[in-house]
């Protein structure tokens, strides 16, 4: 060890049971710490070999007296602010973990400490800047609380250096919550707890996407419930899902019906050149993905369509290559094309001709999305049931994929910010274009 | 009244691996899995066939057969293997031998490849998992014929 | 990935494992994985091409694979040598091959690899960008997952 570290004297040690030493380092103005058994030796390194094509946090490589290791920017893989983005010569711990070596840079490298294994405390989320499940414990130490990181968990199993993508994919860490807005007064604390419960029972997260929405249906219902002598905060399951009742967007579960032809159709331009991309997303059973492709199919005659069509249900997705509806549920646009066929008597499904149109996929759009510019994007009702980082991150998916002219269909009640989005509507059918200026 | 020589005793049933001249039929074995050479070499040795080679890829088998020749009665041969697949390597045993007995032993049961390799000119197609009395059935029938 | 390519490799799986090791199965549930993957100490692979790319990978533990191989011989197997490699690969060979026929005749063209096997813990098979369908199955011999990602040319 280098002669910046210090040890505990003798007659320290006796004062306390030491059953653990950790090595501690300052990281974006925190105390860290790492059990000094995975620490192999310390560097002060100015020199790394850079190399290509590896995530932002992945410095390079060092040749180690013969053996290269990796060495990883903890401030970066952490995203936390770089304290001394000058320095000449990072501090440097070289880590021997079960089947990898490596480097991690940090702001400045403290001291061994050496503590009483029982005096390691659980991780709590308000601690720390990175996710708690990178950490093994908080533990105080001469009046200093240092959170002790769990670097098996974050180098073993997840493999940073074979890996190329971004970071956000990789190391779930706390990105600031999008913010519910509320005033600090008594009626928006109860706002605020709506929709905290309507996050806990139906995984809808309030966001600027359905603020709008959720604001005026949160008046509605407190009059409701208080003219009804009933509490206005939602209790269970069942109330979330009254709440929510008036939210979700036409034909919701059902083929879309004539007027949403009619108006969706006047929103699409006169023609499209070559094929036809549409992506749906959640598109539970099918009827979405059915619906869309019968509408492209019926105006538009000569063109290639392809609907990728997603829902990470198994359940449900299965059941979509073989969808069956009943006669009464077939809007005539459908029937009058001649693009179903009775199953047996009454029970209707699609010919070959639009079934082909449509590829079910078993998957989850906040996995990698590898698909071809679109020109369509279907996501009605999709977006407000994810968590608010990651509506971000598709919408910011939705932008990069969508062909020039290219729209989106959210559901009715949910928006896109005018600033960056253009919006269409007819009746019944919302639809967002990218705005250029 | 029956007697002793009216029932055919079981130990006096020739192994179906030997000829009429009382030599054993000679099988060159194509398949790049050492657990499947195994498996079929150890079902046709309990009938007294002699496994005369074996080879781990359809180049080796080529090779392997134009060496044998004319002192071999069969080749069973995979589809899947590295360098040369068994379809290939089919061909081109017949390329060499017209009268070639080449049995195809594969797991992929598709149409399209048994009917490829029967139009080739294989004898017959076995689909993996492999079940002894299946091997030794499809063997024997074609090498009877 | 598609739905229809599902179920053949579930079926396969079943009916293979049924036929050739004769034990009792289950299957645990569905799910999708993103990102690498690591290993359980066995790996077999078998690439997938013609109208897709991918591949299927079976994972298990050194023990799971020993008792596999040890029915499979009909004789006691007690290391990862060459026999006991093979007779795994042969297994992954016949349960993605059969899986392939399955699709075959539902119209979907693909073609197999030969198969490679992989040894050693914590190893890892590194797909970036690529969500794979896990099948986990018990048996009492042990655990194996079957891993499967494949996707259609573009």
């Amino acid at each position: 060890m280098s002669d910046t570290i210090q040890e505990l004297t003798e007659e320290q040690k006796l004062k306390k049971k030491i059953d653990f030493k950790i090595i501690t380092f300052s990281l974006g103005g925190k105390e860290y710490a790492i059990d000094i058994m995975k620490i192999k030796e310390i560097l002060k390194e100015s020199k790394f070999t850079m190399v290509p094509n590896t995530a932002p946090f992945v410095r390079g490589v060092h040749n180690l007296r013969g053996e290269i290791i990796p060495i990883i920017d903890l401030r970066k893989m952490f995203h936390v602010p770089i304290m001394d983005p000058n320095k000449r010569e990072e501090d440097v711990l070289i880590l021997k973990l079960e089947d990898i070596t490596l480097g991690v840079i940090v702001d400045q490298i403290d001291r061994v400490v050496g503590i009483a294994k029982e005096e390691i405390k659980p991780p709590h989320p308000l601690f720390s800047d990175i996710n708690v499940k990178y950490i093994s414990g908080v533990v105080e130490s001469d009046s200093k609380l240092y959170i002790i990181l769990d670097v098996d968990r974050i180098f073993g199993k997840e493999e940073v250096l074979a890996s190329t993508y971004d970071r956000e994919e990789r190391i779930e860490y706390k990105a600031p919550e999008k913010e519910i807005k509320v005033k600090t007064d008594e009626e928006d604390i109860e706002f605020k707890f709506v929709a905290e419960t309507l996050v806990t029972f139906k995984s809808f997260y309030v966001t600027d996407l359905n603020y709008e929405w959720t604001k005026r249906r949160f008046e509605e219902w407190k009059n409701l419930r208080t003219s009804a002598g009933e509490k206005v905060q939602l209790e269970n399951a069942s109330d979330a899902e009254n709440f929510l009742r008036p939210f979700y967007s036409p034909y919701t579960g059902m083929l879309w019906g004539n007027d949403y032809k009619e108006n969706l159709q006047k929103i699409l331009p006169e023609r499209y050149q070559g094929i036809i991309n549409v992506w749906n997303l959640g598109c539970g059973k099918g009827y979405e993905s059915y619906s869309i492709a019968a509408i492209l199919r019926d105006r538009y005659k000569n063109n290639m369509i392809k609907v990728w069509a997603n829902d990470k249900d198994l359940l449900n997705i299965s059941t979509a290559p073989n969808l069956v509806v009943s006669k009464d549920q077939i809007p005539s646009f459908m029937l009058d094309n001649g693009f179903v066929e009775e199953v047996d008597s009454g029970r209707y499904r699609f010919k070959r001709e639009i079934k082909d149109l449509i590829t079910f996929e078993y998957h989850d759009v906040l996995n990698r999305n590898d698909y071809p510019k679109q020109d369509i994007i279907v996501a009605r009702d999709i977006l407000s049931f994810q968590k608010p980082d990651k509506q971000e991150w598709l919408i910011d998916q939705f932008k990069t994929m969508l062909n020039e002219g290219g729209i989106v269909i959210l559901g009715l009640n949910e928006t896109l910010p005018a600033k960056e989005w253009y919006k269409l509507q007819e009746g019944n059918v919302i639809a967002y274009k990218v705005e250029k200026y | 009244m029956k007697t002793k020589t009216d029932f055919p005793s079981i130990n006096e049933r020739e192994p179906d691996g030997i000829k009429e001249d009382g030599t054993p039929y000679r099988v060159l074995i194509v398949d790049d899995s050492m657990f499947v050479k195994k498996q079929i070499t150890q079902i046709l040795n309990s009938e007294g066939f002699e496994i005369a080679d074996t080879a781990s890829d359809g180049e080796e088998g080529v090779e392997k057969y134009k060496e044998l020749y004319p002192n071999i009665d069969l080749v069973t041969m995979d589809i899947t293997m590295p360098k040369m697949d068994g379809i290939t390597a089919l061909e081109k045993i017949l390329e060499f031998d017209k009268n070639a007995k080449v049995i195809m032993i594969s797991a992929l049961g598709k149409q399209d490849l048994v009917k490829k390799a029967l139009l080739l000119g294989a004898k017959n197609y076995i689909v993996k998992p492999l079940d002894r009395k299946k091997v030794l059935e499809r063997v024997l029938m074609v090498l009877k014929k | 990935m598609r739905v229809e390519y599902i179920n053949p490799f579930v079926e396969a799986a079943f009916n293979i494992l049924k036929e050739v090791l004769g034990t009792e199965l289950t299957r645990g549930e569905l799910y999708l994985k993103s990102s690498s993957q690591p290993v359980l100490g066995v790996t077999a692979i078998i690439g997938l091409t013609g109208d897709v790319e991918g591949r299927v990978l079976f994972d298990m533990t050194e023990e799971t694979a020993l008792a596999i191989a040890s029915a499979m011989n009909g004789e006691q197997m007690t290391k990862l040598d060459d026999l006991t490699k093979a007779t795994i690969t042969e297994l992954a060979n016949m349960i993605t091959a059969q899986a392939v026929t399955k699709l075959s005749e539902l119209g979907f063209k693909f073609d197999i690899t030969p198969p490679a096997i992989f040894t050693g813990k914590k190893m890892e098979v590194s797909d970036v960008s690529v969500e794979a369908l896990i099948v986990p199955i018990e048996m009492p011999l042990g655990k194996l997952e079957i891993n499967v990602a494949v996707r259609e040319k573009n």
